[in-house]
């Protein structure tokens, strides 16, 4: 860089508002300017309310900044002041795509601290409603990752999809997006007449339609252009910084909490796990669109199984966990949730972290997005599944 | 000659091996009920054991799960670490208790070892204000708001909403009898309010706007503030509870 002069330097500065820093090197035909660019927090294509700082050579991004804490709601803080039937009511909002899954996580962890049995049929209910709850995510993210790429027909397509399946879980649960369905000891009130009929039907229509999201979309010459080799990250890197989920399972890893520690009941079901092989983008919606698939022939396994009985356990209305603590944790659809529970006997929890799959894959942006240029730095971003109320709670 | 293959040890075999790299006195306790394994050590050996638990063959602590602090009140602040074997399919659980008290609380950084603890750490400091020595950055606040005043999640941070007003809705369920019926409570300002309850306090008040102020307006808001100075200390005496229990 010696012999390039700096010619023009305007206001320095990142915060939102003020200018961004603008430097000029260089002589003759190939001036470069090295560029902090803020992309969002109101942005399109960051999910959500989410901030990173691009250092940029030209096109080319030197460093990456994830600014996050836009949606912080202190969970954690409100957890300590409410009792179990009040967390899991708060636990919907921060993975709001799927929130059956979180609520489930807290329900499992007070339940393995009290060690306590939850009846048969309320634990296949629950991983039929996990695993439906899966699926509504999974859409979710192909619609939008599709839609930044700027194929913009899938998203309809996708919420369609999920339209179906949240009116199958509307009518169990009362909800279309929170559900507070689970309760300490099992479920709250038993599937309605026709539910499993409905939901056998629906595992049909669904299974009949993804084969477009292959045919369209994955197999999209325009896809593989901008998705291939993008973004690729090993896995011991990935396991290092804690990424978990589709993330880590396009890398190669299977880790995958329902077959190595299962709860529930998926020790007694396949559980078919899809892998990918470099960890670039395109692995990473690939192994999305398996997934659902996967869920798909879960639920159908668990259409065969349900078993009849209670679906809740008789408690008193306030429970409280006996001391100590527990680390509990389930496969979210985004990746590993885990939820450690300190108890001191009381009604409200001492400490309740909430280890959310999407702080860990945030993580990661710097190092997916150093050495890209700025049009892979959006097909990077959106692979990288996140939602912004699970990284910042 | 061919290497030992590594075999997954049982927990009381890694507890011997821990106890074996870093001495039996910088470990503190060891706890393995609920499924859970939690190994407590003292701070100067933490990044000590945690490379260690990362690089020996037969431990392979390869997945950094997450790193927390709890505030254990008189005791000061503690940092639990969760570290996953994807390998060996074991978790473990380090706590370690903070150095310096409850005024500057201070760790050693984990952020060298393993890249997630990086943001973990810088949370934990956000959230309760301890320190980590070695840790490459932790301004800005990486969740709250940059000049926020305080450490929220440490107890003595109290819930502003909550000191100055007292939980609105119905907070417990319905009481039944031994027969299953709902035992009725009259609905005083404070509870969710019945229909009747309501239409008389908008009464009121749209009474005063016009400036109505005779006997029957007085009556009902005389009972009006009773419910209100008796569901506050109802509700004084449910925080206090509250408080209690924490």
């Amino acid at each position: 860089m010696s012999d390039l002069e700096t010619r023009e330097v305007i206001h320095p500065g990142t915060a939102p508002g003020e200018d961004i820093a603008i430097e000029v090197r260089g002589d003759g035909d190939f001036a470069t300017a090295d560029m902090s660019l803020s992309i969002g927090p109101a942005h399109p294509a960051t999910h959500g309310v989410l901030r990173i700082v691009l250092d940029m050579d030209g096109e080319k991004v030197i460093d990456a900044r994830p600014v996050i804490g836009y949606m912080h709601r202190g969970f954690e803080k409100l957890a300590e002041y409410r009792d179990y039937r009040q967390i899991m009511a708060l636990t919907n909002r921060h993975d709001w795509l799927s929130g059956f899954n979180n609520e489930l996580g807290v329900a499992l962890s007070v339940e393995q601290l009290m060690e306590f049995e939850v009846p048969e049929r309320a634990q296949w209910i629950r991983m039929l409603m996990a695993e439906w709850g899966r699926i509504l995510n999974h859409l979710m993210f192909v619609g939008s990752y599709a839609i930044e790429l700027g194929a913009i027909t899938p998203m309809f397509y996708a919420f369609r999809e999920r339209e179906d399946i949240q009116f199958l879980m509307e009518s169990a649960t009362g909800g279309r997006l929170h559900f507070t369905y689970n309760q300490v000891g099992g479920v709250k009130i038993d599937l309605p007449k026709g539910f499993m009929k409905r939901s056998v039907d629906l595992s049909t229509l669904i299974r009949s339609r993804m084969q477009d999201y292959f045919d369209l979309v994955l197999g999209n010459e325009i896809f593989h252009a901008r998705t291939k080799g993008i973004g690729a990250l090993d896995t011991a890197t990935a396991l290092r910084y804690g990424v978990t989920g589709p993330t880590l399972h396009a890398t190669g890893c299977p880790e995958d909490s329902r077959v190595t520690e299962p709860y529930l009941k998926y020790g007694e079901i396949d559980v078919h796990v899809p892998v990918g092989e470099n960890g670039d983008s395109y692995d990473r919606f690939s192994v999305l669109l398996h997934r659902i698939m996967a869920s798909l022939d879960i639920i159908d396994q668990i259409h065969d199984h349900m078993p009849a009985g209670p679906v809740n356990s008789k408690l008193p209305k306030i429970v409280k966990a006996p001391e100590g603590h527990v680390y509990t944790r389930i496969e979210n659809p985004l990746g590993q949730l885990g939820y450690f529970l300190q108890s001191d006997n009381g009604r409200t929890p001492w400490r309740f972290k909430m280890r959310t799959p999407s702080f860990s894959n945030v993580a990661i942006i710097p190092h997916l997005l150093r050495g890209t240029l700025v049009p892979d730095a959006v097909a990077v971003l959106g692979s990288v599944f996140f939602v912004v109320g699970d990284v910042d709670r | 000659m061919q290497p030992v293959p590594a075999t997954k040890m049982t927990t009381a075999e890694v507890d011997a091996h821990l106890r074996e790299h870093v001495g039996a006195d910088a470990i503190l306790e060891i706890r393995d009920e609920v499924g859970t394994h939690t190994v407590t050590i003292v701070p100067e050996k933490l990044v000590d054991l945690v490379t260690f638990l990362r690089d020996d063959r037969h431990l392979a602590f390869n997945f950094f799960d997450c790193s927390f602090g709890i505030d254990e009140g008189d005791a000061g602040f503690s940092q639990v670490v969760v570290l996953y074997s994807t390998t060996m399919q074991r978790r473990i659980l380090l706590k370690t208790f903070a150095t310096g008290g409850r005024d500057k609380p201070v760790l050693p950084s984990l952020a060298g070892v393993f890249e997630g603890a990086n943001w973990m750490e810088r949370e934990t400091w956000d959230m309760y204000g301890i320190e980590f020595d070695g840790h490459p950055g932790l301004a800005p606040r990486i969740l709250s708001v940059e000049n926020f005043e305080g450490w929220p999640l440490r107890k003595d941070f109290f819930l502003a909403s909550r000191a100055a007003k007292p939980w609105p809705g119905v907070k417990e369920p319905a009481e039944t009898d031994e027969d299953g019926n709902v035992i009725e409570k009259e609905p005083r300002i404070g509870d969710a309010p019945g229909p009747m309850a309501l239409d008389e306090l908008m009464a009121v008040q749209a009474r005063k706007a016009n400036g109505i102020d005779d006997e029957a307006t007085a009556e009902v808001e005389a009972a009006a503030d009773a419910g209100a100075a008796a569901d506050a200390d109802a509700n004084d005496a449910e925080a206090g509870d509250q408080e209690g229990d924490a």
